[in-house]
This record gives structure tokens, sequence and C-alpha cells, in this order.
């Protein structure tokens, strides 16, 4: 079975925020008759929450080696109505609260099971050719409702949590708690990564600004667990820091660079209390990560991803794509290894397409490395942001608005702050708000401005170095 | 500025909203009081009272009636 859960039958595997305790067994039951409801290689869409009927069924699908879309069950209801539009799945499997949603944009379809508060629904869409290595597919920018997804093979899924769980070396008598989403290459590795040595995984929706969290967090006193920057300053200012929390042994950090003051902090924490810090890094297109900072050396290193997972390799390239051999150099982060996606799908038909990468991957992120070959993150090549650790593609963000007002908009900024500008009268504020609306991202994150033109180059592209140098006032 | 106005601002700078509406500010309704709302709010009111929460202050804080009360035990009064 997916990642051998039949192991474990009388472990816990899985609780979440309805408190109950699943075991490994329910998973493994849950499987043979997911495998009954629907046929092989069929493609479905799994509306995430982090509960017991997302995870039981991602893994559910791998088993039986159906082909899931992993996406938040809170996307606009007009994005999913696009992806839905564009791929045509089968099968929708989605909480039962989302039906209402759903049955505002589906026609022709009808309930077929339901089980652990969720429900399978089936579509009139004939099936559809695809590669059979073909896995699982995640979005590059979920909240934008972006139609590139990422192509997944089984290879990828099982090499990637088994080679972190190595990394973190975790147990059966680990608990991890999982508050990042499941339909996040980030938070389903930590999730698999788990499940695959017997642990349990406290999965849930909430976040440690809320009460809720902090119950989750004292009652099942998890071993580890893992945040994206954004989750960090939270917990500082949570003042998380302040003591010790003695059961937990594994803090880990993805998705997104800390600030040195913030890393120092954790790092410093870390020591002090006697647990594991791992800065790690990764990307959905290597299937979550490609390296990690040893704990050791988190002190020392200060900022630093490390080096590479088990069976990784980094490597860096010059502007002309040459690989540059010097021991300390600076070029675009390259990485080969088994997590390496088989590529992107714009549409239908490229779920059909084979392996376009063969273990190489040219991140687009812009590294150093230093004399002992430790890597740094510099900064990205590629359109997109990551604002409080959600991944937003710029060129998404553009049509989006460009639909709604159909005039012209230029997409930048930082991962602070997604700045806007456009040439029509729209106020300001309202493009913000619609953007935090689609998103699902609050409206602080974004800045808008009216300029008199939208910069650009000889050959007619936008001129983004320009629009950066412009203050967000 | 009395501290009624220093605390209305905290909440009119970390949701940005209009001064008037936030009165009825409950973060179990209130669409902009998510966690990065929820963080800037709590930075806000340290910032301008010079005060630092206890984790349990910041997590009960739910409501603006419920932040005056924490407040108070805090020594503030508004």
């Amino acid at each position: 079975m997916y990642l051998q859960v039949d192991r474990w039958s009388d472990n816990i595997a899985v609780i979440d925020d309805s408190g109950e305790k699943y075991k490994y067994g329910d998973i493994v039951d849950f499987s043979k008759c997911f495998g009954k409801w629907i046929p092989e290689r069929r493609l479905i869409f799994i509306l995430c929450k982090n509960c017991f009927a997302t995870i039981a069924a991602h893994i559910a699908c791998i088993d039986n080696h159906i082909v899931p879309l992993m996406i938040s069950a809170n996307m606009d209801v007009e994005l999913l109505k696009g992806l839905i539009d564009l791929y045509k799945p089968m099968y929708i499997w989605c909480p039962d609260e989302s039906k209402d949603k759903l049955d505002s944009v589906l026609c022709n379809s009808e309930d077929v099971a339901g089980q652990y508060g969720y429900l399978l629904i089936k579509l009139k869409n004939d099936n559809c050719d695809m590669y059979e290595d073909l896995a699982m597919l995640l979005t590059t920018s979920g909240t934008t409702g972006s139609p590139k997804l990422i192509r997944h093979s089984y290879f990828n899924l099982y090499s990637n949590a088994e080679n972190v769980a190595n990394v973190f070396g975790f147990s059966e008598q680990d608990r991890a708690l999982v508050d990042l989403k499941l339909h996040y290459t980030m938070g389903l590795n930590v999730a698999c990564s788990n499940l695959y040595c017997g642990a349990t995984i406290i999965l849930t929706e909430h976040n440690p600004s809320e009460k809720e969290w902090w119950n989750i967090f004292r009652e099942y006193k998890p071993t580890n667990m893992c945040g994206v920057p954004y989750s960090y300053e939270i917990l500082k200012q949570m003042r998380f820091f302040r003591k010790d929390h003695e059961e937990l042994k594994i803090i880990a950090q993805g998705g997104g660079k800390l600030s040195d003051e913030l890393f120092g902090i954790v790092a410093e924490y870390a020591v002090k209390y006697g647990k594991r810090f791992f800065a790690t890094f990764g990307t959905s297109e290597t299937t979550a990560r490609l390296a990690y900072l040893n704990p050791d050396k988190a002190l020392e290193k200060i900022g630093s991803i490390g080096k590479a997972i088990p069976c990784g390799e980094m490597l860096l390239v010059d502007e002309f794509g040459n690989y540059i051999t010097d021991a300390e150099a600076e070029g675009e982060l390259v990485y080969r290894g088994p997590n390496v996606t088989l590529g992107y799908a714009h549409k239908r038909e490229d779920l059909a397409k084979k392996d376009e990468r063969n273990g190489e991957y040219f991140t687009g992120d812009i590294a150093r490395r230093d004399a002992e070959g430790y890597y740094y993150v510099q900064g990205r090549k590629g359109r997109f942001l990551k604002v409080y650790g959600y991944r937003v593609g710029l060129d998404e963000c553009e049509t989006i608005l460009k639909n709604r007002y159909e005039s012209d908009f230029a997409c930048t900024g930082t991962d602070e702050r997604l700045a806007i500008y456009h040439t029509n009268d729209v106020e300001d504020i309202e493009i913000r708000k619609f953007m935090s609306e689609k998103t699902g991202i609050q409206i602080s994150a974004f800045y808008s401005e009216r300029i008199d033109f939208i910069p650009r180059n000889e050959n007619g592209k936008i001129n983004y170095g320009e629009l950066l140098k412009r203050k967000m006032e | 500025m009395d501290n009624l106005e220093k605390y209305i601002n905290a909440f009119v700078e970390a949701f940005e909203a209009d001064k008037n509406s936030v009165a009825s500010f409950k973060r179990e309704d209130t669409e902009q009081w998510d966690s990065i709302g929820h963080m800037k709010l709590m930075a806000a009111l340290e910032d301008k009272f010079e005060i630092e929460f206890e984790p349990e202050e910041m997590i009960e804080f739910v409501s603006y009636e419920q932040g005056i009360s924490i407040l108070k035990n805090k020594g503030i009064n508004l």
C-alpha cells in the first residue's frame, strides 16, 4: 500500500478538529472502499480541508491509481468552475457543506457515495487519457485558481516522503502537528512523511493565533511541527519561544525565507531547550523539499537552506546555462533528484504528457554557495510571490484583474506586499478588496496605485523593473 | 490622544476599517480579522499602550468589547 500504511493497523494515524482518532486500519479500509467506488485512472478533484476525509482520500487515490487534483475547499467558486470546465474531472470529493456551492456550478452530476463528512460526486465527463505514471496534481498558485498544474509521478511521492522522513528521523512514537494545508505541497509532505513512519498526524484548520490551536497543542503535545515564515511570525508574537514545550523535539521551516532575525530566534530557542531546528527548502515542482540545513549548523549558518536531501544533488548554473564548478559561487539553483516532478499541465490533454524534466529542475531561484558547500537563497527569477506563505502567480493576478475591469494591469511587488498598477478610474481600495476576496488573502497584502501609463520595453513587454523602483505608499 | 481613541485607532490600522464601524467587531464574523489581522492588532495595541500581552490574553482577545476588559485588567482604562 502507499506509504505502507498497512504496517501499523492499530496505531493512531490521524486526529482532526472533530476530536476523532482514526487508526491506520481505518485508512486501509477506506482505501478498499474508495477503490470500489471509482475505477482506476480516473481524474478526481479533492476539495481539501485539514481533516481525515482529505488525507484518507489522498492515500486511497494513490493506492488505487486514481489521479487527484488537490485544491482548497475554500477556493472561490468561479475559479473552481474554471478548473472544472478546463480539466473536466469525472469525480469530485468534497465536504458536505460545499455541496450547495458546487451545485451552483455543476450541471448533470449525481452523488454516488459519502463518508467522514465528505461526499463523492460523479460528473458526466468522459475519461481522459493520462500518462500511466501520473499520480497526483497540485496547483502552482492555488489562491488565483491558476490552470497551471504540477504533474507528480508515483516515484516522486514515495521518494520524497521516504527521504524527508529519513532526514527528520520520524518514528512510530511521533505526533506531528499539521496546520499547513494539505493541498499545499509542504503540508502534504509533512503529513505523508510522518504517516510513512507510523506516526500520528494532528490535522487542524486552526493557526497559532487562535485559542483552538493552543488547546490542540496542549492536549496532544506534538513532537514535531513545521511552519512557513508567517507561522513563525505568529509564534513569535504569541511568545511561543519564551518557554520550553517539553514534548516538542523537532521544529521545521519551509515555504519561503525566514528573516535572519527570526531564523536566529528559532535557532537559539532550539539550542537552549535541546530541540532540533530544521530550515528546509523546496518547491512544488520538487515534491515539497529538496534541501535542509543540519540542525547542528543552524546557529553557524543563519539563513542557509543547507545541502541537498538524501538521493538529491544541488548545482548552480550561470546566466548562459553553464554549470559553475567553483566552490564559492552564485547562480541559478538547479536540483537533481527522484522528487523532481514530471512537468506542468496547462490543459486536459497535457495529462497524457510524459516526463519532461528527467530528474532535473531549474528552480528560478538565485542562490549562493559558500566555501563549505552550504546554499543560501538570494532572490527569485520567476513571476510569483510568496505572500504570507501563499504562492501567488503574478501573471494570474493580472489576468483576474483584466477580466474583471477590462483594462490594463501590471502586478509585481515583494513577499511582503503584492503591488497592482493600473490606469483606470476604479478606486484603489475597491481593487484591493476584489483581489482579497478572490484570493482569500488579507487586504493589507495588496497595494494598488493608479499610474499615468504602464511602462513597457521596446518589445512591448511590461517593464517590471521600473515598477519595482516605485515606493508603495 | 485619549485611551479610547488610541484603542479605536489600533483597530482602524489593523483592519483598514472605518473608525465608526469597529465597535461591533468580533473575530468570528469580521472578515479582516483573520490571523494576519489579529497579529497586526496585537502589535498595534502593544505599541500604542507600551504593554506586552500574555499569550492567554492574545487568544482570549476575540472582540472589541472583550479587548476593553483585557486592557482594563492590565490597568488601562478606556
